[in-house]
């Protein structure tokens, strides 16, 4: 549970979701698209920043962004799965 | 061709004029940009991923495009979009830079990396407003009203182009900043 | 009156003149290099590099250093002052006159100096430079600077036609110019748009662009029109905004599809006149779709397409110059040049992608580019 309150954090001052907190972001839904936070390709690369610096985690192929990215959950348990920092 | 200027937006990091008139601003916790953007009830999120650069002609524009009192974000490309500054993308500029000067923290922005352009925020006010006319970015040595009027001429050359959003904006930093904008017709 | 090309050059690694980086295109050879940790940054990438040596030998050679205010001057400074001048002696013009303007294109100037310890602000726009143009020259007009992103050498041409046809100004000096830094290729790196390997445009292989260097210049005059005149004219300049993502291009290329048809409806020209069109083409995903997706949307889908960043990669502001003149020389030789890099299309619509050289007896093409921001534009251009 730290570690997705600790995303939706990093998230938010990444991605400048201003006027947002951690609270407003549900961890199921989607963060793509119209029913979700909106985020759109540019808002991908920066997450694998973030994922980078924070975890060390290095994601070559942005194509395999789509399934980590699906939600601050799916984000999480793929940042506990192979953190290396 | 003949042209006349029919609203126009002075905008600087403490004050703002709409067409010649002050706009009185209370900033309470916020910055100026901000509370601009809430005294107009704008409702759009990706105004805070933009640069400051964007930001501010983003402001300018919206303040400017109210005053005009036509209905907004009707496709169009009739109106062409045309700023000028002389230090280009300073502010979004050396913002990268800070994510690639230490190699041990070689961590390129690519959310800012896309700032790193002046003409970005030329395209920030067509997305807005849905304008597919003609949008340009001109840098220029110094502030020159003459050049930037010469300019605005030209891009009536268009005969697509009825009407300019023409104007200066530069960004230096959050106390350094200065957007002057304004609507041209063509008649 | 007509709007006419009096005078040209081309600083590239594959030649310093328009007729020698012709040479080098028509025996497809590329100037992109492999580094694996170029300016030591932490991945490998092909980058089309301008030995230091050559240039700073031709800078020596051509450019007079005591007109200058320091004789210490940038790889950007360099390149822009070295196209200028070999361009303006070409042409004829006196460049000190009032009726001549100097246009520059560029996307990022001098930003290579913003590692240094101590910046010098004032340097770092491409006014700045526009204006040691200017003054190198002598010329007393307020330079400008057109910083469209990657349309911006088009633009720039633009902006140069109008001068001429409104009577604004007899000539103008168009100069593009982009040096290479850390600072542009790990902004493309971050945005994952480089490929690995040499660049395949509009093919399914395609995995990104290749950045270069180059600056080349023309000189545009005001002319009047006779049936004799066989130089190169502008015909026709638009520019579009996509209306819809700062760097995702539109994928019903709405912004380039405008462009295309407001061009050809001002030109008069058709796809039945078009030697070819000399498109972006800079191989990533998606700008090659959509560039695809407008010239069909324009009916041009029997012209003969070409691209030339397999030779150069992406030249930002130098792009719309350069892809130019090399474009008007290819023809003023009867062909239309291989899209270095082309392997089967991948587009989602017929397109004529020159593969090889092709032989041609039309004299008129449309240029075509697109940007960030949502920029796009096309010209014509015929002879």
């Amino acid at each position: 549970m730290e570690l997705i309150d600790e995303l939706k954090t990093k998230m938010i001052e990444a991605l400048n979701l201003e006027e947002m907190t951690p609270a407003d972001i549900d961890e199921q839904a989607p963060l793509f698209g119209e029913e979700g936070l909106g985020l759109d390709s540019i808002d991908v690369l920066e997450l694998i920043v973030l994922l980078d610096r924070t975890y060390g985690i290095k994601i070559e192929d942005p194509k395999l962004g789509k399934e980590i990215f699906t939600s601050v959950r799916t984000m999480a348990d793929y940042v506990a799965a192979n953190r290396t920092k | 061709m003949k042209k006349r200027i029919t609203h126009s937006v002075k905008l600087t990091c403490q004050t703002l004029e709409v067409d010649g008139k002050r706009v009185a601003m209370a900033v309470e916790g916020e910055s100026f940009l901000t509370s601009l953007y809430h005294a107009a009830s704008i409702e759009y999120p990706k105004f805070f991923k933009m640069d400051l650069l964007s930001k501010v002609g983003f402001i300018a524009s919206e303040y400017l495009l109210n005053a005009e009192g036509k209905e907004r974000f009707q496709p169009a490309d009739d109106r062409a979009i045309l700023l000028f500054n002389r230090n280009s993308s300073w502010n979004a500029d050396t913002t990268f830079q800070q994510t690639i000067d230490n190699p041990e923290e070689f961590y390129p922005s690519p959310a800012v990396f896309v700032y790193t352009l002046p003409n970005i925020v030329t395209g920030e006010i067509a997305i807005r407003n849905k304008y597919h006319g003609e949008s340009d970015f001109i840098l220029l040595p110094e502030m020159s009203e003459a050049a930037m009027d010469q300019a605005i001429d030209r891009a009536f050359l268009d005969p697509a182009t009825t009407s300019v959003l023409a104007g200066w904006v530069e960004a230096i930093s959050e106390d350094d900043f200065e957007a002057f904008l304004t609507i041209t017709e063509g008649y | 009156m007509i709007v006419r090309k009096i005078g040209e050059s081309m600083i590239t690694p594959l030649g310093f003149s328009v007729e020698e980086n012709f040479q080098a295109v028509l025996e497809m050879r590329s100037a992109l290099r492999l580094y694996e940790h170029c300016w030591n940054m932490p991945f490998p990438c092909q980058l089309s590099l301008i030995p230091d040596d050559l240039l700073e030998a031709a800078f020596q050679e051509e450019v007079e250093l005591p007109r200058l205010p320091s004789p210490a001057c940038t790889r950007f400074e360099k390149l822009s002052l070295l196209s200028a001048v070999k361009a303006v002696r070409q042409s004829g013009i006196d460049p000190k006159s009032e009726r001549v303007l100097f246009v520059l294109s560029s996307t990022k100037g001098n930003v290579s100096l913003l590692s240094e310890k101590t910046v010098d602000m004032q340097r770092v726009t491409p006014a700045h430079t526009a204006q040691l143009l200017a003054d190198y020259f002598g010329n007393p007009n307020t330079p400008i600077t057109v910083s469209n992103a990657c349309i911006s050498g088009l633009c720039a041409q633009m902006e140069a036609y109008r001068c001429l046809l409104s009577g604004q100004y007899d000539a103008a000096v168009v100069v593009g110019a982009d040096a290479l830094s850390p600072f542009i290729v790990a902004g493309f790196q971050s945005l994952r748009a480089l490929s690995v390997e040499q660049c395949h445009p509009f093919s399914d292989s395609r995995k990104g662009l290749n950045l270069g260097e180059a600056a080349a210049a023309v000189v545009w005059e005001a002319a009047e029109d006779y049936a004799l005149d066989t130089s190169w004219k502008m015909m026709a300049a638009a520019v579009r905004n996509d209306a819809n993502h700062i760097s995702g291009p539109s994928r019903t290329g709405e912004g380039s599809y405008r462009a295309l048809q407001a061009v050809l409806q001002r030109s008069g020209l058709s796809a039945k006149d078009l030697a070819c069109l000399n498109v972006h083409g800079t191989a990533t995903l998606y700008n090659d779709e959509m560039e695809a997706v407008a010239i069909s949307r324009a009916d041009l889908a029997s012209v003969p397409v070409n691209a030339l960043k397999g030779y150069y990669g992406h030249t930002l502001g130098a792009a719309g110059v350069l892809e130019v003149l090399l474009t008007m020389c290819a023809l003023d030789h009867g062909l239309v040049p291989a899209t270095r890099g082309f392997e089967g299309l991948g587009v989602s619509v017929p397109l004529q992608v020159s593969a090889e050289t092709m032989k041609t007896s039309q004299r008129s093409f449309v240029k075509l580019l697109s940007g960030f921001g949502g920029c796009n534009a096309a010209a014509a251009f015929t002879r």
